[in-house]
C-alpha cells in the first residue's frame, strides 16, 4: 500500500516539474507605441503593440490573449479592474500555426494617476501554464477633473452676490427709498 | 404694457425682490455651490471624467429649476386664493386667459433667472472640458420645457386644489417620480418597466440627452426623438394650466 502511494506521488511530481519546465509554444512582445506622450495625464490615451507567436512546431489551438495592468505605487500595489481602462480585455484565435504571428493593438485610457507596469498573458489549449511578455512601465499624472480655482470663486460669489442682493433690499426698505 | 406683461412682471419680480424669492434663489445657490465644493473635494470623483461631472450639474440644475418651478406654480393660484387677492384679481378687468398667461410669464422669468444663476457653475466645472458649449445650450434647449412643464403643472394643480398645501405636494411627488431617473443610474432602468419608464419620461428625456450630448458628444439629430416628448410635456402642461384656470371657482 504504502508503496503505490509513494508511486501516485511520484507521477504526480513528475506530472508537475514537467509542466513547469515545458517550454512556451508561444512568444509575446509588447512595445508602447511611438506616439504615446512621454508623460501622460488622466484622460489621456496610450496604445501599446503586441506580436504573440507561435514559436513551437505544433499549431496552438485556442490561444487567448489578455491584457493585465498591476499599479506599483509603494503602498498602493494592485491589480487594476480595466473595466474603464481598456477597450479591449482579450483577444482569442481559434489556431495558431508554427511561425505564425498575430499582432494585437492594445489602446488603453488613463483613469487614474499613478504607476503602472502592463503585461500580456496568454495561453493557448494543450501549454499547462501562462505565457507573459516582458512588462512594460509607465507613470500617469493627476489632472484635477474640477479646477477648484474657478470653482471656489464661484461657488463662494454667487451665494454672496444673492446676499448682497438681500442686503440691498434691506436697506433700500430702511431708508424707505 | 398690456395686462399679461404686468402680471409676468409682478410674478417675476416677486422672485428678484421679495425677500421670500431672494430667499429661494440663495437657497439653490447654496446647493450648487456645495455640490460644486463637493465635486472637488472628492477624490473618488476624480475617477470621473469631466463630461461626467458636467453632466451631473445640468442634472441637478434642471432638478433644481423645476423645484422651483413647483413651487412657484403651487403658489400661483392657491396662494392667491388663500392671501385673498384673487377675488380682487377676478373683479379687476382682465380675463382668466391673461392671469394664466401672466402667471406663465412669471414661470418663464422664473426659470430665466434660475438659468443665469446656474451658468457660473456650468462654467466652473466645465470650462476644462471640451463640451462647455454643449452643456449650455442644451440646458436651456431641453431644461425650458421640462422646467416650464412642472411650472404649468403647479399652476394648474393650484387652480384645481384650492390649496398651496395639496398643490404643492401633489407637483413635488410627480416631480420625485419624473426625477427619479437621477437618482436611479442607467443600469437600474435597463428593465422593460424602466426603458417604458424613460420612453414617455420628459425628465429623463433631458437627463438621456445631457448624458448623450455631453459625455458622448452625439449630434442635435439623434436628440430629437427626446426633444419630442419634451415639447409634448410642455404642451400638455401649458393646455391643463390654460384649462384648469379657465374653470376654477372663487
Amino acid at each position: 500500500m504504502k508503496k503505490i502511494i509513494i508511486h501516485l506521488f511520484l507521477n504526480l511530481f513528475i506530472l508537475s516539474v514537467g509542466n513547469a519546465w515545458a517550454a512556451d509554444s508561444l512568444g509575446i512582445s509588447l512595445a508602447p507605441d511611438q506616439a504615446n506622450l512621454v508623460s501622460p495625464q488622466m484622460g489621456d490615451w496610450l496604445k501599446f503593440h503586441s506580436v504573440i507567436e507561435n514559436t513551437g512546431a505544433q499549431a496552438a489551438d485556442g490561444v487567448v490573449a489578455w491584457i493585465s495592468l498591476v499599479q506599483v505605487d509603494p503602498g498602493h500595489e494592485q491589480p487594476v479592474d480595466l473595466e474603464d481602462w481598456s477597450a479591449h480585455k482579450a483577444v482569442t484565435q481559434a489556431i495558431l500555426q508554427p511561425g505564425q504571428q498575430v499582432k494585437v493593438d492594445w489602446p488603453m485610457r488613463l483613469i487614474q494617476s499613478g504607476a503602472y507596469r502592463v503585461v500580456i498573458s496568454a495561453v493557448d489549449r494543450e501549454t499547462g501554464h501562462v505565457m507573459t511578455s516582458p512588462f512594460v512601465d509607465f507613470q500617469v499624472r493627476r489632472k484635477p477633473v474640477v479646477e477648484s480655482g474657478r470653482i471656489l470663486p464661484v461657488a463662494l460669489g454667487v451665494p454672496m452676490l444673492v446676499l448682497g442682493m438681500i442686503a440691498w433690499r434691506r436697506y433700500r426698505r430702511r431708508a424707505g427709498v | 404694457m398690456n395686462t399679461i406683461t404686468l402680471i409676468a412682471r409682478k410674478e417675476g419680480g416677486e422672485l428678484l425682490l421679495s425677500g421670500r424669492g431672494l430667499a429661494w434663489l440663495l437657497a439653490l445657490s447654496v446647493i450648487m455651490s456645495v455640490l460644486s465644493l463637493l465635486l472637488v473635494s472628492n477624490t473618488e470623483l476624480s475617477l470621473l471624467d469631466n463630461a461626467q461631472v458636467v453632466y451631473m450639474v445640468m442634472g441637478t440644475v434642471t432638478a433644481l429649476g423645476a423645484l422651483l418651478a413647483v413651487v412657484l406654480g403651487s403658489d400661483a393660484v392657491a396662494g392667491e386664493r388663500e392671501r385673498g387677492s384673487l377675488m380682487p384679481l377676478l373683479l379687476a378687468p382682465v380675463t382668466p386667459s391673461q392671469i394664466v398667461f401672466g402667471k406663465m410669464g412669471g414661470q418663464i422669468a422664473g426659470w430665466l433667472v434660475m438659468y443665469l444663476l446656474s451658468l457660473p457653475y456650468v462654467w466652473a466645472v466645465g470650462s476644462s472640458g471640451q463640451n462647455l458649449i454643449q452643456a449650455v445650450t442644451y440646458l436651456a434647449l431641453f431644461g425650458t420645457p421640462v422646467v416650464l412643464g412642472f411650472g404649468f403643472l403647479g399652476i394648474a394643480l393650484s387652480a384645481r386644489l384650492r390649496s398651496v398645501r395639496s398643490a404643492l405636494l401633489t407637483s413635488l411627488i410627480t416631480l420625485m417620480l419624473l426625477a427619479s431617473p437621477l437618482l436611479l443610474g442607467p443600469s437600474l432602468r435597463q428593465s422593460t418597466i424602466g426603458q417604458l419608464f424613460d420612453a414617455v419620461n420628459p425628465f429623463s428625456a433631458a437627463v438621456n440627452t445631457f448624458d448623450s450630448v455631453v459625455i458622448d458628444s452625439q449630434p442635435l439629430v439623434m436628440q430629437l426623438t427626446r426633444l419630442s416628448i419634451a415639447l409634448v410635456w410642455l404642451v400638455l402642461t401649458a393646455v391643463f394650466a390654460i384649462r384648469s384656470v379657465r374653470k376654477m371657482e372663487i
